[in-house]
């Protein structure tokens, strides 16, 4: 293990237990918010894998409400305990996704973004107009999740499970970028017509990223679920995609795994402590976002990539291993 | 159905339909032309309508004023936006872009929302009353509305024939070899933004009589002039044309029947269309550069 992998060590096992300790930290409202952050982060992780194969998805939140919606619906009307409803609420947005995509992934990037916008809007609107679903007012109140005899009730141990989410869609991610499909969805990234031209098949392969970002996203659903005890078609607007594209941005587009959770923690935090009124909050993200496409276009961590790192020598002669 | 339910219909579904296609060519214009996904295509339209409010209520003065001043103003925004913001992330590729206009829009729904408020400004009508052919009722507006979407398009399509048109075209279609053919792209640029947002202006301005003037009318035409766009096929301005009257008569009939629902109905008939007719309803649309 060289110098730099111990270092780089040291600092992760540091930011795990800030991580662990924030509860004892922080008062109710932050981890409010930063239970808000954690599955916003997953959102921008599903986001920013399929943006690896040049599909940039507005249907996110389709995805998230399809999640939250079959966790609540299964476990008021089934009865059923949540966890398996994860896998349930994954393999309906697998399912239902496979369906709508097979039209518009193979017609390129630019049909594919207008089609998913459209399946947001759609979506929202069958969630609130059918009544099976329970209308505009949202599901009844879920019961909390429990494992065993434990309760997930108090925000603390619903942050845990927000973290514990979290991790497993992080390795889930970090392996898939480092296995084989991983290095065809970059050579589909970086050029088109180039992969194609070697042999993979772009459109089955954006159709497999796309599908597991849906299961993803799914569970972020479910997790939403089970910290807010209630699914209303509201929460599910267009606007959470466009927060969430602006966390890939600040962040740094071109680190998918760590650029999603700075930008949500830096787009969520800084206006927060700005202390500006709550009308003027949404304006301050956004020129944020406009200053920081102007200048700092690669993000805040491409940006100490290229400006800070070569201050530490060894750190910029190590080549970055991963993840470019 | 019987006669005066039907043409009732047929009227709102072609007033919706112009608003469709006005905005909907815009946005089609800009990404054929300069490659930018316009996000606030939308809150230029929705800015257009409170702007005519402004103007026709808040200053009183007449509506055709009203409309002109929407029609300018939205241009010039749009040519400060580009001068002061998209030109310069043009380097950074197709997904910044999108992204700035993003955050733009952002700007613009806010800043009307703490200008004009939560509720819904009413601008009065021109010619209000409605006139009857044996026992149809149209309501005059209505018709007003359809008329100058109509007189819009014609405006666009000659405009689309004359140098800076054709020029327009030339970089849509290859950027490069409209540059070495003397084309300066830059203005080419600002004036193709001008056109699009002015669309959105006038278009917001035609409408807001009949629909007062809120702060989501911008969202809810721009997922349909979206559905416009698929229909006719990126960069395809006939296409754009045909499909948003499509769209809008679709819209309008299924709403009748279905109710909330409606946008489902044109949803499933995009996606059955699209499986069909991939290349749009009017076949090869023009490349988008940088797709």
């Amino acid at each position: 293990m060289s110098k730099t992998m111990k270092i780089m060590m040291i600092l992760l096992g540091l930011l795990v237990v800030l991580l662990i300790a924030v509860p004892w930290l922080v008062n109710p409202y932050v981890l409010q918010v930063l239970i808000l952050t954690v599955t916003y982060s997953m959102l921008g992780l599903a986001f920013a894998f399929s943006l690896r194969v040049g599909l940039p998805r507005f249907d996110i939140t389709a995805w998230w409400a399809v999640g939250a919606y079959s966790t609540a619906l299964l476990m008021l009307k089934a009865h059923m305990s949540f966890w398996p409803t994860i896998l349930i609420g994954g393999i309906i947005a697998v399912v239902l996704g496979w369906v709508i995509f097979i039209v518009a992934v193979p017609r390129g990037m630019i049909a594919f973004l207008m089609f998913g916008m459209v399946v947001a809007m759609a979506m929202q609107q069958i969630f609130g107009s059918v009544k099976f679903f329970g209308g505009w007012g949202g599901t009844g109140l879920v019961p909390n999740v429990t494992i065993g005899s434990f309760t997930f009730a108090n925000k603390p141990e619903l942050y845990y499970l927000g973290l514990f989410f979290l991790v497993v869609n992080l390795l889930v991610y970090y392996y898939l970028y480092n296995s084989k499909i991983g290095r065809a969805w970059n050579a589909i990234g970086s050029s088109l017509n180039l992969a194609s031209a070697v042999g993979v098949n772009v459109v089955r392969y954006r159709m497999a990223n796309v599908l597991i970002g849906n299961f993803f996203l799914a569970m972020a659903g479910s997790y939403y679920v089970a910290y807010s005890l209630v699914a209303v078609p509201t929460t599910f607007g267009f606007a959470n995609s466009i927060f969430v594209m602006m966390y890939i941005i600040v962040g740094g587009i071109t680190h998918v795994l760590s650029g999603p959770l700075v930008g949500a923690v830096i787009i969520t935090f800084v206006p927060e402590y700005l202390r500006v009124a709550k009308e003027y909050e949404s304006i301050i993200t956004a020129v944020i976002t406009i200053l920081i496409i102007i200048f700092l276009p690669m993000g805040i961590l491409g940006w100490i990539d290229r400006r800070v790192k070569p201050w530490f020598t060894r750190w910029g002669k190590e080549e970055r291993k991963v993840l470019t | 159905m019987d006669l005066a339910l039907f043409l009732q219909l047929l009227i709102n579904g072609l007033m919706s339909g112009g608003m469709y296609a006005m905005v909907a060519s815009g946005f089609t214009l800009i990404l054929g032309v300069m490659g930018v996904f316009n996000m606030s295509q939308g809150h230029f339209y929705m800015l257009g309508a409170y702007l005519t409010f402004a103007v026709a209520v808040s200053l009183g003065l007449p509506y055709p004023v009203a409309v002109l001043a929407a029609l300018a103003s939205m241009a010039l925004l749009g040519v400060l936006f580009h001068l002061a913001i998209i030109q310069w992330t043009i380097p950074h590729g197709f997904f910044h872009m999108m992204l700035v206009t993003v955050a733009f829009g952002t700007i613009m729904t806010q800043g009307s929302l703490l200008t004009f408020g939560y509720d819904a400004q009413v601008v009065p009508a021109m010619f209000p009353g409605s006139f009857t052919i044996g026992d149809i009722t149209l309501n005059r507006g209505k018709l007003l509305v359809i008329v100058g979407a109509i007189i819009v398009m014609v405006a666009l399509y000659y405009f689309m024939k004359t140098k800076m048109g054709t020029a327009m075209k030339a970089a849509a279609e290859n950027r490069e070899v409209a540059g070495l053919q003397g084309i300066n792209a830059k203005r080419v640029f600002w004036v193709t933004m001008a056109v699009g947002t002015g669309l959105c202006g006038i278009a917001g301005a035609l409408i807001v009589p009949i629909l007062s003037a809120t702060n989501v009318m911008g969202t809810n035409v721009f997922i349909r002039s979206m559905l416009v766009v698929i229909i006719g096929g990126t960069g395809s301005m006939s296409g754009a044309l045909l499909a948003a009257f499509l769209v809008g008569i679709i819209e309008s009939f299924a709403f009748q029947y279905i109710g909330q629902l409606n946008l489902l109905a044109i949803f499933v008939f995009v996606a059955i269309l699209m499986f069909f007719r991939p290349g749009g309803l009017l076949g090869k649309p023009l490349p988008i550069p940088g797709q």
